[in-house]
């Protein structure tokens, strides 16, 4: 059968297409702001923790779970880190809300039994200081869990080519 | 399963890059695609209209922060088009492989 174009031709031509999905590829990520307030959000719950009322520490967690609630659904795809491009949803899948809100649910474990272990110490305002720790990975971590996941969207178009 | 069918309007390097990009987006502004392909405002307009009037594109005008923003998105006949052609990119490539293997 007599092709349009050369095999090399089509393989150049593949390549521009990897190329040109790269570009929304790399647009997947989660806008800075969210890692910073979950961070900030985290450390807040933390010290109110540690006033030791337990209605303040309950309404405060409410609030928190809330407000995380209503913002994570908007940005936890990955899809939307700026206003310029909608990343497809077939490209990002559901992994990513699943891998952003796993985190933030082991973070709590984290939470809770690196407390448990500071209080058991003696340490004063185990809460607090653990909650700064889980900000620290928050912050660091956040957009290194991102970049896994970009990596792994942009091995399953390749595999897909 | 897509049917391959090469596609000379696609095929050319610029509208494959563009064609692609917006294939794994839902859409783009013009801004971020001038900037991710490199092109000129007047190139892109260009590759945009020829695209569009081939009923592949289609291009909104939303108001966003008080300001009137271009964006375009691939139609389901740029889609279909789109995905014909890799379709077929990709059994160019299989028949070659198959046919060196074959040697």
């Amino acid at each position: 059968m007599e092709h349009p174009v050369t095999p090399n031709e089509a393989r150049a031509a593949l390549d521009t297409v990897d190329r040109g999905r790269r570009h929304v590829i790399d647009e997947i990520d989660l806008p800075r702001w969210y890692w910073f307030g979950l961070a900030l959000g985290w450390i807040a719950l933390g010290v109110i923790t540690d006033l030791h009322h337990p209605w303040l520490t309950a309404a405060a967690t409410l609030m928190f779970g809330a407000v995380h609630s209503t913002v994570a659904p908007r940005v936890v795809d990955g899809r939307h880190r700026s206003h310029r491009v909608s990343v497809r949803r077939e490209l990002t899948g559901r992994q990513t809300a699943r891998l952003v809100l796993g985190g933030v649910v082991a973070l709590g474990f984290v939470t809770v039994g690196g407390s448990l272990a500071l209080n058991a110490d003696g340490a004063n305002h185990p809460v607090t200081v653990t909650s700064v720790f889980v900000a620290v990975i928050i912050v660091l971590g956040g957009p290194q869990l991102l970049a896994a996941v970009r990596r792994r969207v942009a091995r399953d178009v390749d595999a897909d080519a | 399963m897509t049917q391959p069918r090469f596609d000379e309007l696609i095929h050319p390097s610029t509208r494959l890059s563009l064609v692609a990009l917006l294939a794994a987006a839902d859409w783009a502004e013009f801004a971020f695609i001038r900037e991710q392909l490199d092109l000129s405002d007047s190139a892109l307009s260009k590759q945009l209209s020829t695209l569009e009037e081939a009923g592949y594109v289609e291009i909104e005008r939303p108001v966003r922060d008080r300001r009137r923003r271009v964006r375009a998105r691939l139609t389901p006949t740029g889609r279909a088009a789109f995905a014909g052609h890799v379709a077929a990119l990709r059994q160019i490539v299989a028949a070659a492989d198959s046919e060196q293997a074959l040697v």
